[in-house]
């Protein structure tokens, strides 16, 4: 069994796919937002699996350079879910 | 990639579907967090799998902290003006992206290389983030900062006008 390229790649789309879809789907704002880390990951996934499979290797670390953009994308949907659930505000329980 | 990656690659891709689709189609909010903490769980998995191990621990750091905030119960909720029929033609153009990215995905043809780091190549990658690549960690620091500023000071001028 091996897993190549194309099959992250899929796992990828499939993210971004399930993320566009739960923002388009959910009514609630703040559901919504929820939804941004997944595409995210999907975006993260992919630049991840290029850099592990098809990255020029041995030029001074640049297969590095996917898992650092994995690595920043996750803290940027950290704060797009503060911001977002911030700016939707906070009460009670509804 | 050998057999037990490959086996951990798809085992975790699994669990990182099941969560996502979990956070969007799951009713309350409290599923909906438990559910993006399965999916920070899929996506750290997926990511050692892809020899991005530090990639993945701290991706479910911050899955986890998303996972604290939407579960949480102090936001309230905010219902969308946006008609039935916007949202099903969302839908459909999600499923429509989903057949286009996987079109080009076998579609493609793709370059391999050998890849040379460790499974867990976090000294590399951090000289990558903090010496090479610093700018662009301070802009997602800096935007980091400002978003949580940002709720706060939204939650306060809220709290104010109540």
């Amino acid at each position: 069994m091996t897993a190549g390229l194309v099959a992250v790649f899929f796992v990828a789309g499939a993210m971004v796919a399930v993320g566009v879809f739960g923002a388009a789907w959910r009514r609630d704002l703040s559901a919504a937002v929820a939804t941004i880390p997944l595409m995210f990951a999907g975006a993260g996934i992919a630049f991840a699996g290029v850099a592990r499979f098809a990255a020029a290797g041995g030029a001074g670390g640049s297969h590095l350079l996917g898992q650092e953009f994995a690595v920043l994308l996750a803290v940027a949907a950290v704060a797009l879910v503060a911001l977002g659930l911030g700016i939707a505000g906070r009460e009670g329980n509804r | 990639m050998d057999s037990l990656h490959a086996i951990g690659f798809y085992v975790s891709s699994g669990v990182l579907l099941i969560g996502a689709l979990g956070v969007a189609l799951l009713p309350r909010r409290g599923l909906r967090g438990a559910a993006l903490a399965v999916s920070g769980l899929g996506l750290a998995g997926v990511y050692y799998s892809l020899s991005a191990g530090f990639a993945g621990a701290v991706a479910f750091v911050c899955y986890a902290g998303c996972a604290l905030m939407v579960a949480g119960p102090q936001y309230r909720t905010v219902e969308a003006v946006a008609g039935s029929a916007w949202r099903q033609l969302g839908a459909i153009g999600a499923a429509m992206l989903l057949a286009v990215l996987a079109f080009s995905t076998f579609r493609g043809d793709f370059v391999s290389a050998t890849f040379k780091g460790g499974p867990f190549d976090a000294v590399a990658l951090g000289r990558l983030l903090f010496v090479h690549d610093v700018v662009a960690t301070e802009a997602v620091a800096l935007l980091g900062l400002l978003a949580i500023a940002g709720a706060a000071a939204a939650w306060r001028l809220r709290e104010r006008a109540r």
